[in-house]
């Protein structure tokens, strides 16, 4: 991944109205500033509606901005000649596997877009193998999708497009469906290629306990982002979260009612660890 | 037995390479009015088990009972089973079809063949016990609401048929926290006030831990816990083997109690845990 700019997705005044939608005065993103960076691991919460889903399809030309612009690597997703190359480099992720397993069988369905770039047979063996062992589908490579269950397919949808060694990935919900093992594979799968190879991730989510593992947090509220920063500061900022309807972390809800019944409690809290720590050593020492 | 199954087994494609035992030998029952959760790691049978539970799929060994009776073939009884069983499948908006909130509720009224005076006061009343304003939107077509409102259509739509036991698979993914905490509530006031016997099959235990009264663990379509809630979450090391996690404030008390604090562990909420650390406070200042 050598000579790939430094900046991997960037917007500029980005603004997305859906075609036919009643209401003009209120876009479905509206006045995007954002770039994520090569290697950065980007977590993107906000209510249901708040505009995340149509940012991701914005982010890989699946829909064009309606005003300001979008660069993927410093290419514009409204260059068509480029929309194929941003898409290659920008995998997506959708909510429901279901919607993106295409093939008959789980290997042919890894292979589905190495065989639409035309790579040679045992190149494309060695990838569906690879990410294969890395996602722990090595056992079912030759069965039929649909018959998975959503764990499964969920794993096979994510195998699919880190076998195309994308730049950057987009994933929207990718563990809605999944068990605390499988999420933990599937997200530990992604961190590791993001801190091995520079993988740019935008990780929309509705988990704090996933957003807290990014390094950096950005909100969105009625299409605009409204709030960013690292984990700890943002997703201890309860006031804010609990007016989206959002909320913080188990443990940072909870080091928030402690703190209101008098103890001290740093306000950085994000998991159980840090928690037991903090009480452990001040307030419950015995 | 009100709700249950005899050593239900079901095997997927019998007699071909793909042949899959999805379930082996599960015996469990629900008395009427419980709460019960369904858990167990992606692939263990879980959604295949609430299909036999209203007559989708056939048992290819062992019986579906309910009330004390074997569910034959008989499409008559499997009519009424259904009635009186509803299933609110993972992500079933995405299965709408019609033009209007009121004509995608009424569909399965008039499917039942009710008179047009007797569907529109099931739908009003479906409408109604999930919160959903009648005025705001029975006109409306179901993709221009929320996806948390959309939800809430869904399982108005099962309500319709006045069912005595309500079965939802994944009911929260991918709703946003406040959006989860809504529908849980919702589930428990059903459960409560009106009496239904609710079977949630989840994997985020976070909202719902509290609420069961008893839980099934499944694995590899067997059978590996069933009983009380309190029983089965007091056993930690089996439900980490299995991949499966326990709420994050149970988990924060297990950690206290690791650190060699006298923490009570049987703790599923926010609430719980505030009570407990703060007696847990005044117990080791005496």
């Amino acid at each position: 991944m050598k000579n790939r700019p430094e900046i991997a997705i960037e917007t500029r005044k980005l603004a997305y109205h859906y075609p036919g939608e009643e209401n003009i005065s209120s876009p479905a993103v509206y006045g995007i500033n954002l770039s994520v960076k090569r290697g950065e691991y980007v977590s993107l919460i906000g209510p249901n509606g708040s505009g995340k889903t149509t940012l991701l399809k914005l982010f890989n030309a699946l829909l064009a901005p309606t005003d300001g612009e979008v660069l993927v690597e410093g290419i514009s997703t409204t260059e068509e000649e480029s929309q194929t190359e941003i898409r290659r480099n920008c995998g997506m992720i959708f909510q429901n596997p279901d919607n993106q397993l295409v093939a008959t069988t789980v290997e042919e369905d890894i292979a589905f877009g190495l065989e639409n770039l035309e790579l040679p047979s045992p190149e494309i063996r060695k990838r569906v193998n690879r990410v294969a062992g890395e996602l722990g589908l090595e056992h079912l490579l030759k069965h039929p999708p649909h018959l998975l269950s959503g764990g499964e397919k969920g794993r096979v949808a994510i195998a699919g497009i880190l076998a195309m060694q994308p730049s950057c990935i987009l994933m929207d919900e990718p563990t809605a469906m999944l068990d605390s093992k499988s999420r933990q594979d599937v997200l530990g799968a992604v961190r590791r290629l993001n801190r091995e190879q520079g993988l740019a991730v935008v990780h929309v989510t509705h988990f704090p306990e996933e957003a807290a593992r990014a390094d950096r947090v950005v909100i969105l509220h009625q299409g605009r982002l409204i709030e960013q920063g690292p984990p700890a500061l943002v997703l201890n900022n309860l006031q804010l979260l609990h007016q989206l309807g959002l909320q913080g972390t188990a443990s940072s809800e909870l080091a928030a009612l402690l703190r209101t019944d008098g103890f001290s409690i740093p306000q950085e809290i994000l998991n159980c660890q840090e928690l037991v720590q903090s009480l452990c050593s001040s307030e419950l020492k015995n | 037995m009100f709700i249950g199954t005899e050593k239900l087994s079901h095997i997927y494609m019998p007699g071909t390479p793909y042949a899959t035992k999805a379930l082996e030998e599960v015996s469990f029952s629900l008395d009427r009015g419980d709460f019960a959760l369904l858990i167990g790691p992606s692939g263990s049978g879980k959604s295949t088990l609430i299909q036999h539970l209203n007559g989708l799929l056939k048992p290819s060994g062992g019986k579906v009972i309910f009330e004390d009776r074997e569910l034959g073939s008989d499409s008559v009884d499997l009519l009424a089973l259904r009635k009186r069983i509803g299933l609110v499948f993972q992500m079933a908006e995405e299965h709408f079809f019609s033009e209007t909130v009121y004509d995608e509720v009424a569909f399965a009224p008039r499917n039942l063949g009710l008179d047009e005076v007797k569907v529109e006061q099931n739908v009003k009343l479906a409408l109604e016990r999930v919160g959903l304003e009648w005025e705001v939107v029975h006109d409306r077509h179901p993709f221009q609401l929320s996806s948390g409102q959309k939800r809430l259509v869904a399982l108005a739509a099962v309500l319709s048929l006045q069912p005595e036991v309500l079965i939802l698979d994944e009911p929260t993914a991918g709703l946003d926290p406040g959006g989860r905490l809504h529908l849980f509530a919702l589930l428990k006031s059903l459960n409560q006030q009106a009496g239904l016997t609710v079977l949630v099959c989840t994997h985020h235990m976070d909202e719902v831990a509290d609420l069961a009264d008893s839980v099934l663990v499944l694995n590899r379509g067997k059978v590996i816990m069933s009983g009380p809630a309190h029983d089965i979450f007091a056993r930690r090391q089996e439900f980490n083997k299995l991949g499966l996690s326990l709420p994050e404030v149970t988990e924060v008390m297990h950690c206290l109690a690791a650190a060699g604090l006298p923490a009570r562990t049987d703790i599923y909420s926010l609430e719980q845990a505030r009570a407990e650390i703060n007696s847990l406070k005044r117990r080791l200042e005496k």
